[in-house]
């Protein structure tokens, strides 16, 4: 791969033989994270794609072997803004497995609806990000103006709306009033029905099918080798849910069943995250029912005995994993976050193969990429990359020419 | 298959070649293996379907102890199996798995610029999300790292 893809020069069209190579990004149309895509074309058609990222990266797992648990839990929460409390989630689970200390009954249900009302913001959002990348802006409009319905909940119930801080080591720091709990009923019942909508409209419009029926197909098999988790997974066919295969926080007592679509298109990944809320609305309705009584909060040890733990949580996107050790003291030893856009990430690369360069905005955003989240650690870069890249300008003049 | 299967099936298959084994949580094996041997315990994993490779951490233990562990973690439904290859922290070499798991490569790199470990065959060794200016041989989650080596550089 060209070393030099961030200097303007290597933006440049260049041509090699009959295949062009078309960089998009790091700063592209598709979507508000940076992150640099080139796409091998033969004519229209994607012959190859290669990923590079890095453009957010923050040295984060550097940074939390210099702070305490404590910091870290806020640290970790700033590593994506979208799913900000599962990342808190998972590394208390973490801690608290290395300190040996069982969380009341209570506070892990209110992590638990606190993690499915995140949910439902994440699907809202990227349902409204892939009706844009469609050009369907009016779906887009809708959908991000129902997600300020659970921004508002979530605001109430935590007093934020983007780093809710819900968590503590040992417990939550907020509890579930009478009052928000009729608002969070109310805001379920308005969600819950203009979910039915959206299914409705992805299912049966025809301008939307046409950009995602048949289109970006990962089958079975190419998502079982690539490791892919979450959504993006379960569209291909793939039974993989970490709230189903190992329950945490609150799931062995409020089971979620998974959503499972074998088509394996971008329509498949769409119907599924829309069919998943439906399940969020009804283990939070659930949860509120049988809300467990009890303390917030239980008493955490300051310094953590030397010890390693993996902690794995279902984010919005997926799988996530840490790795944490303990040394003995108040500070980490090592903290490893695995996130789940990178595996999803390298599906683009097989799934972008063989389709019009037009439904690469699709596929891309079909993915539900994070690049904070996934830059955190990791830059990608395929291995076929030893293609010229070509310029903004040239590829419009080749446009201009292929239409004359 | 019960978590408790699933993983005296892991640990069968990965028999011949376990030097330590260990259960430090519940739903969790820890082995301990000779890089030599990482190929052969990885393919009896890869060719039984047993599992993903979820994520590869890499372990500096510091100046003294003179080790880095590579953990590569293996998830089945609740079951997480680790397999650990301890390297010299002067010379650290493992193979690549690119040739079981083409999906590898990201989290093999991650290892080569953060650790400075060597994965022999991997398909592109390159910097991933360092910047392109970061100087040769300075490796940031090793323990000895400190701010100054990039100025120095």
């Amino acid at each position: 791969m060209d070393p030099n893809i961030m200097q303007p020069q290597s933006l440049e069209m260049k041509q090699d033989g009959d295949k062009f190579v078309i960089p998009i990004g790091p700063q592209h149309p598709a979507l508000k994270e940076p992150g640099h895509f080139e796409f091998t074309v033969d004519g229209e058609t994607v012959t190859g794609a290669t990923v590079r990222l890095g453009y957010v990266h923050r040295g984060i797992e550097k940074g939390a072997e210099s702070r305490s648990y404590v910091q870290n839990m806020y640290l970790v929460e700033r590593i994506c803004g979208i799913c900000s409390h599962i990342h808190a989630t998972a590394f208390c689970q973490g801690v608290e497995q290395l300190a040996e200390v069982e969380v009341p009954p209570r506070a892990r249900a209110i992590r638990t609806i606190i993690a499915e009302l995140e949910r439902i913001h994440s699907h809202l959002l990227w349902l409204g990000v892939a009706a844009h990348e469609a050009g369907f802006d009016m779906l887009f409009m809708y959908t991000w103006r129902d997600r300020e319905t659970v921004m508002n909940l979530l605001e109430g119930i935590t007093g934020n709306r983007v780093n809710y801080s819900a968590n503590l080591l040992g417990g939550v720091k907020c509890d579930l009033t009478p009052e928000i709990i009729t608002a969070i009923r109310t805001g379920l019942d308005f969600l819950e029905e203009r979910t039915q909508h959206y299914l409705e409209v992805v299912t049966t419009d025809a301008m939307f099918l046409r950009r995602t029926q048949g289109i970006g197909v990962m089958t079975r098999e190419q998502a079982e080798s690539l490791g892919v988790v979450g959504p993006t997974a379960r569209a291909s066919g793939v039974a993989r849910d970490v709230r189903v295969d190992s329950p945490y926080a609150a799931y062995s007592e409020f089971p979620v069943t998974m959503v499972v679509d074998p088509a394996g298109d971008l329509l498949a990944r769409c119907v599924v995250r829309v069919k998943e809320l439906f399940e969020c609305y009804r283990v939070i309705r659930e949860m509120l029912e049988h809300l467990p009584e009890g303390d917030l909060t239980t008493r955490m040890p300051r310094r953590i005995k030397p010890a390693e733990t993996i902690s794995r949580v279902e984010a919005p996107r997926g799988e996530l994993l840490y790795f944490i050790k303990s040394n003995g003291t108040d500070t980490p030893e090592r903290v490893k976050v695995r996130t789940p856009t990178l595996p999803a990430l390298a599906s683009v690369a097989e799934a972008s193969v063989g389709h019009q360069l037009a439904d690469i905005p699709m596929i891309i955003s079909g993915i539900d990429p994070c690049f904070s989240c996934n830059d955190r650690m990791f830059t990608i870069n395929d291995t076929r990359g030893n293609d010229k890249t070509m310029s903004w300008e040239a590829l419009r003049q080749y446009g201009i020419e292929f239409y004359k | 298959m019960t978590t408790e299967a699933l993983l005296d099936t892991g640990r069968e298959l990965i028999a011949p070649w376990t030097k330590e084994i260990a259960e430090p949580e519940a739903r969790r094996l820890d082995a301990v293996i000779e890089a030599g041997d990482l190929l052969a315990a990885v393919e009896a994993l890869h060719n039984a379907k047993w599992g993903y490779l979820s994520a590869i951490t890499g372990l500096d233990q510091g100046v003294e102890a003179g080790i880095i562990e590579v953990l590569y973690h293996f998830c089945n439904e609740a079951a997480v199996l680790t397999l650990r290859v301890r390297v010299p922290r002067e010379a650290p070499v493992v193979p690549s798995l690119y040739g079981l798991i083409q999906s590898v490569t990201f989290y093999e790199r991650e290892l080569m610029e953060m650790l400075g470990v060597t994965v022999t065959g991997t398909p592109n060794s390159d910097r991933l999300f360092l910047p392109e200016d970061w100087p040769d041989g300075v490796y940031p989650l090793r323990k000895d790292f400190r701010m100054e080596q990039l100025h120095e550089a």
